[in-house]
This record gives C-alpha cells, sequence and structure tokens, in this order.
C-alpha cells in the first residue's frame, strides 16, 4: 500500500488539537479538541466544517463529456442542468456499486466528478477524465446555521442553493462551490485552490464555525440514513439492495451494469437496507446479526450511538418486507439488544 | 497526560486506589483519550468473582468497542451506577466521577505487580 498522503492542511489541524487517522490513504482529522459527540451536536445545532480534501475530484470535460458520464452513471443527467449537482452510481457489469459519487455541472462541458478517496482511479479507469484531487481542498459547512455564519465571510458562498453548482470568489481567487453535503443539514461544499486552502480554512472557522472530524462525519451520515461505501455500498451490493432504487434512470438507454440490475428488479431483492433504532445506548456495530424470534433475519451495515436519540442506530440488510415497527433483537457480541425497523433518517434535518 | 502518583496501574490502561480494604477501578486518562467520545459501559455485577487479567466489562466509543480488564482478583463490590446514563463521565473525569467499579477481597500482594506513576508513564511513552 501506498504512504499515507498528508493533506494540504495537515499543520492546521494538528494546531486545532485534532487526531489525525488513516483514511483512504490520507491522514485525516478524526476529532479535535472538544471530541465527536460535541462536534455532531454543533452540527445539528449550530455549522460545523469539516475537511473533506480526501474525497477524489475527477474533471471530465469537452465534447462528449455529458455523454460519457451518461453511458457510465445510473443517474440521468437530462434531470438536471449546468450549475446542478447530481448523485449517482458507478456500477460493475453484476450490478454491484463500485461507486457513489456527486457529479458537479459546472459549466455546459465541465463536470466536476467526486468519488470516495479511494476509488478515484476505478472512475478515471471508467469515464476517463483527470484525477485534479491534489490541486484542490474541499471544505464541507454543514448545519442549520451554516449559511448564516457564512454570510459574514462570503455572501456569494452563503447564497449557494440546494444542489446548486457555482463559481465564486473567495479573497480574489475562484473557486467551486454546492449545494451539497453529508450530514442530513442544509450547507455547502466548497473546492478551493490548494494553494489558498489554509487561508479559506481559516476564514471560514473565524466564522465561528465549528471544526468537525470523519467521527462526526460518520455517526451524522448515519442519523442521516446515508449509505457509505465500503458498508452499505460495495462488491455484491447493488442500488436496489441499498434501497437507493431513485439513483436509477431506467429509462437511460444503457449505462454499466443495467442488464443485470434489470434482471434483479424483476426478479425482486432478496435483501433491502432498512433502519434500526434500539432500546439501549449500546452501539450496534457492522456484522452484527438481527434476529425476529431468535431467527436470523439480516446484517447490520453501520451502527453506532446517536447522540440526538441517545440510544443506538444501524442501518442494516434485512429480509425484504419487513414492516416499519416490526420487533428486533441485534446480537452484539453475545448480548442481545431489542429495537425496531424504521425507516431512516432517523432524525429530522434542517435538510428534511 | 495525567497521570496521579498516588495510584497504581494496569499494563491494561486501569488504574487502581485502595482505601480500606476496597480497590477502586477506572481506565486512564490516556485510555479515555485514545478511546475517543464513549457512549456506553457494559458494567460489571456486583457480587461477581473476577480473577486478575480477566475482562469484566466493555467500553464503546463512538469509534470502537473496548474490554475492561480487572487488575487484581477479587468481588465486585459497588459499581458506578452513574455511568449508565453518563458515560462520558469517563472521559471528563477518569479518575473521579468516572471510576468504574470497586473490588474486594483482593490480594494485597497482587498490587506489587502493578506499574506506578513513573511505570505508566514509561509504558505509554509520556
Amino acid at each position: 500500500m501506498a504512504d499515507t498522503r498528508l493533506g494540504p492542511l495537515d499543520a492546521l489541524h494538528r494546531a486545532l488539537g485534532a487526531k489525525m487517522v488513516p483514511f483512504g490513504g490520507w491522514e485525516m482529522p478524526l476529532a479535535y479538541a472538544g471530541g465527536t459527540v460535541a462536534e455532531h451536536l454543533a452540527c445539528r445545532r449550530d455549522a460545523v466544517v469539516f475537511d473533506v480534501s480526501h474525497l477524489g475530484t475527477v474533471r471530465v470535460e469537452g465534447p462528449g463529456a455529458k455523454e460519457r458520464l451518461q453511458g457510465a452513471l445510473t443517474n440521468d443527467l437530462d434531470k438536471i442542468a449546468p450549475g446542478r449537482a447530481q448523485y449517482t452510481h458507478l456500477l460493475d457489469d453484476d450490478g454491484s456499486v463500485l461507486d457513489d459519487i456527486i457529479v458537479w455541472w459546472v459549466a455546459d462541458e465541465r463536470f466536476d466528478v467526486m468519488p470516495n478517496a479511494s476509488n478515484t482511479d476505478n472512475v478515471v479507469a471508467a469515464i476517463g477524465g483527470t484525477d485534479v484531487t491534489a490541486t484542490r481542498a474541499v471544505f464541507a459547512v454543514q448545519g442549520p446555521r451554516a449559511k448564516e455564519l457564512l454570510t459574514a465571510y462570503s455572501p456569494a458562498l452563503a447564497a449557494v442553493g440546494r444542489f446548486r453548482v457555482t463559481e465564486v470568489e473567495l479573497d480574489g481567487v475562484t473557486c467551486t462551490a454546492a449545494g451539497t453535503g453529508y450530514t442530513g443539514e442544509s450547507g455547502i461544499e466548497v473546492a478551493v485552490p490548494v494553494e489558498h486552502a489554509a487561508r479559506v480554512w481559516e476564514a471560514i472557522v473565524a466564522a465561528g464555525i465549528t471544526p468537525a472530524g470523519l467521527g462526526a462525519r460518520d455517526t451524522l451520515r448515519l442519523e442521516a440514513g446515508l449509505p457509505l461505501h465500503g458498508h452499505e455500498l460495495g462488491a455484491g451490493i447493488t442500488p436496489l439492495q441499498a434501497s437507493l432504487g431513485w439513483v436509477v434512470a431506467w429509462s437511460k438507454p444503457t449505462f454499466r451494469g443495467k442488464d443485470a440490475l434489470v434482471a434483479e428488479r424483476d426478479s425482486g431483492v432478496q435483501r433491502e437496507l432498512r433502519g434500526i433504532l434500539c432500546d439501549s445506548r449500546r452501539p450496534p456495530r457492522d456484522g452484527c446479526d438481527v434476529l425476529i424470534d431468535g431467527r436470523r433475519v439480516g446484517t447490520v451495515s453501520s451502527g453506532n450511538f446517536s447522540p440526538i436519540l441517545e440510544c443506538g442506530i444501524a442501518l442494516a440488510f434485512l429480509e425484504p418486507g419487513l414492516e416499519v415497527g416490526s420487533a428486533v433483537s441485534i446480537d452484539v457480541r453475545g448480548t442481545m439488544i431489542d429495537g425496531r425497523v424504521v425507516q431512516p433518517p432517523f432524525v429530522t434535518t434542517s435538510r428534511a | 497526560m495525567n497521570i496521579p502518583d498516588s495510584l497504581r496501574y494496569s499494563k491494561d490502561h486501569e488504574w487502581v486506589r485502595v482505601e480500606g480494604g476496597v480497590a477502586r477501578i477506572g481506565i486512564t486518562d490516556h485510555a479515555q483519550d485514545a478511546l475517543g467520545d464513549i457512549v456506553f459501559v457494559d458494567l460489571p455485577k456486583v457480587g461477581a468473582v473476577v480473577s486478575g487479567g480477566q475482562s469484566f466489562g466493555e467500553i464503546e466509543s463512538t469509534k470502537s468497542v473496548s474490554e475492561i480488564y480487572a487488575p487484581v482478583a477479587g468481588t465486585v463490590s459497588a459499581v458506578n451506577a452513574a455511568l449508565e446514563s453518563s458515560p462520558d463521565l469517563l472521559n471528563k473525569d477518569p479518575y473521579g466521577e468516572g471510576w468504574i467499579c470497586e473490588v474486594t477481597g483482593f490480594d494485597a500482594a497482587a498490587l506489587d505487580v502493578l506499574l506506578d506513576g513513573a511505570g505508566y508513564r514509561a509504558l505509554i511513552g509520556g
């Protein structure tokens, strides 16, 4: 495995008291001095900023760029237009989700495609384009007060609407911003040329926005019911099993993996992703069995403690058709935790 | 890192404070810092008989689960029930309000194999 890369703001994070951890080939902040739970609550009640420079950016541009994306990805760019963002999947031939991706349609013939950190090479191989990850930092400002607090720094940045994409000038430097995120809250993600990244980060923090790490990013996305590649998506997992059929544009003539997916749709999925709300604080974990009356009905794909609900929550692949409210038990290393099937998201957010 | 010299320490990052035949047990400041935000503690049962080095509880943080090992053999005589609703006491005050349990009936000689503050500081490289 290649050496872990230091992000462009490594020294700044350490100065803020961050614990750094390897993630997707990068050394990134897990949590700052206040800790994961405080950062989580700050995002739900106020505003936080994540350094997500470890995400990939693949620039696909020129004539034919849109057609290449349309032929590779499951969602349909004809549903949106330049200046908009779209969540989409890249499938393998068997219908497995190779990666889940946000596409920023920046200009007519320019797309910034944002894969997960470790999947950037797969995405370049599938759709071409140029890996420009090293040229920029990406910050995600999220929370009910994100836009209000950003206004003091940059009204243009604060004004970017949900799933809109636009170029904004920050301190005289052209950056690309989108109304996207991964917390369930309203907010902005902004890509900044790497040589200006420290200045923009410091300005965002100076606006009263709390730095938050990957620990809170994970508990936030789980509460919001959002999938994480390697847990809810990946080899052997199709978008239909992940309860993300809305990402698939069946009407498109073709996209990679479509035949396998059509076959699964027609025969019916064997499992589907659901939420489980637990009675106990004890966090369920990835791999725990889910049972009904002692019979195994599925497996937890992600689980943790919900700081808002103050109980355990899980995403789990369960046999299809279980009714909301069904009583289940989760086997947490031999201890049975009671819970019930719920429809994610687990919490109401500023974006919901 | 806070390592009070008045306590004894195990290599598994528990501390022990002995007063009047009772050994109060918790985890060290270093341990709570490494675990991150603690959200659940599976406490031992009062009356349980534990042997030294045996796992007798679990600590769950937002990032992982970790076992609690008995630093001395004995009988669990009390547990800190406040941790059931406020497990974050382990983070906030690991040597005080965040104590985990008390053990009686231990062999005083067993304390001698535990580390003193300097020994534990050397163990964690601090």
